[in-house]
């Protein structure tokens, strides 16, 4: 009970401190849609405070291991089946990648965060790490997306990342 | 593979914000258990991401961590929120601080009350025992002063029996037992100086509850009372009537309380005085 009571009272620390960050990451996953991220940093919690027996020291840090699970929670939720429908009464694009494509462009007005730092890349850069880290798309489906070779992709996306590493210092 | 290069390639930055493939992260994590230098700029490149993102963060809504801690079982919500939830929580909180209290007190009533019918309980008992046990010790003294009485009068007697017995003025006669009873024994001491007569049961049988046994002086012929006494007091010298003279002294069995003349078929014991012979 006072163990269980002690986990508890070290979740709310680790909430305190954290919750902000990720809250970050998830609002620029998951755009113009406040109600909806909040509700993804709450499934982010529960499910850190679920699997917290299953993070691994040796494989990085813990932010590295909770940022990651809130990357791919907003990315479920974004590629979800409820939120296309709903989307998709707001635009009907020709097809989606043109449509993710113009989305891309278009969301320099609020960026915060990593985006932010997004904006010193150059636009070439700045459009495959939109599409890799903030959609969730592969290389393969970034390549024939953009109908450049996959080799480029990889090459692009990693310079990209070598150049945000610069950025964040 | 060139250590600087693979770190150069920018594979560092890909498996940390996990846009690396399975193959390139099994890679990855094999060459973090052979090389300590790649954990270390691996762990630099995850540090000045997390200090980024904790230099930027965007505040949740603030009940975003009362549901969190709700469902991970915690009520115990510390937040800065001031939704109603947390208020009525804040009430709930202060009024079964109250019934906690009120509960306390009444169960430390009742705990009072059985501590002191306890104790009233011990108390009465043990002043029970107290008075029993020293009723027991009055009884125990009675019976011990009964005793020392007895041994006291056991003692006198043993006393006269030896001035008795050691008087050189006094006459033994000792009596033998009748064809009637020939068990029956005992000694008279006979003081012919001051006409005392004591005697000595050494055994005579038990008589029935309204028999006595019966002792006589044959003075000339005739029998003289000199009192009764029991088979119980055997071994014990008793002091019986006086007489001046006695040719021989009998004993004989009669009803209790004796007999103004001896029933002489009851003779049981006989014994003549060396003094008439």
């Amino acid at each position: 009970m006072a163990l269980k009571e002690r986990n508890n009272q070290a979740f709310g620390f680790l909430y305190d401190n954290y919750a902000g960050a990720l809250y970050s990451i998830i609002r620029q996953i998951i755009t113009g849609n406040d109600e909806l991220a909040s509700d993804v940093l709450q499934e982010v919690f529960i499910n850190i405070w679920r699997k917290i027996e299953t993070y691994d020291q040796t494989k990085g840090r813990l932010f590295t291991w909770m940022l990651n699970i809130a990357r791919n929670a907003s990315i479920d939720t974004l590629r979800s089946k409820s939120y296309q429908n709903s989307q998709k009464n707001q635009e009907l694009p020709d097809n989606v990648y043109k449509g993710v494509a113009n989305q891309t462009t278009q969301l320099n007005v609020d960026n915060i965060g990593l985006k932010k730092v997004l904006e010193k890349l150059k636009p070439e850069h700045r459009v495959l790490v939109e599409l890799a880290y903030f959609k969730g798309f592969t290389h393969e489906e970034i390549a024939e997306m953009m109908a450049i070779p996959l080799g480029t992709v990889k090459t692009r996306i990693r310079n990209a990342l070598l150049q945000l590493r610069e950025y964040l210092k | 593979m060139n250590l600087k290069d693979y770190i150069a390639s920018g594979i560092i930055e890909s498996y940390v914000m996990g846009l690396a493939s399975e193959s390139e992260r099994a890679e990855f994590e094999q060459m973090c258990a052979e090389y300590p230098a790649l954990v270390a700029e691996r762990r630099k490149f995850e540090e000045s991401l997390e200090h980024y993102a904790a230099e930027h963060p965007v505040q949740p809504p603030s009940e975003v961590k009362v549901k969190v801690l709700e469902a991970i079982g915690n009520t115990d919500s510390r937040s800065t929120s001031f939704n109603s939830t947390k208020i009525i929580t804040m009430e709930n909180a202060k009024s079964s601080g109250n019934a906690g209290w009120m509960r306390f007190i009444a169960a430390a009533s009742v705990i009072l009350v059985i501590v002191m019918a306890a104790m009233y309980y011990h108390v009465s008992e043990q002043n029970k025992t107290i008075i029993e046990q020293n009723k027991d010790l009055s009884s125990t003294n009675d019976r011990l002063k009964e005793r020392l009485d007895t041994t006291q009068n056991t003692l006198d007697r043993i006393v006269q029996q030896q001035s008795v017995v050691s008087d050189p003025n006094a006459l033994v006669v000792n009596m033998v037992g009748t064809t009637v009873a020939p068990r029956s024994s005992a000694n008279i001491y006979w003081d012919s100086a001051n006409t005392s007569v004591y005697l000595v049961v050494k055994n005579m049988p038990k008589l029935a509850s309204d028999k006595q046994y019966q002792l006589w002086a044959l003075i000339d012929g005739k029998p003289k009372d000199l009192g009764v006494f029991d088979a119980t007091d055997e071994k014990v010298i008793l002091k019986m009537k006086n007489t001046q003279k006695a040719q021989a002294f009998a004993i004989t069995i009669e009803n209790k309380g004796g007999s103004p003349s001896p029933d002489l078929k009851r003779l049981q014991s006989m014994g003549k005085t060396m003094v008439t012979q």
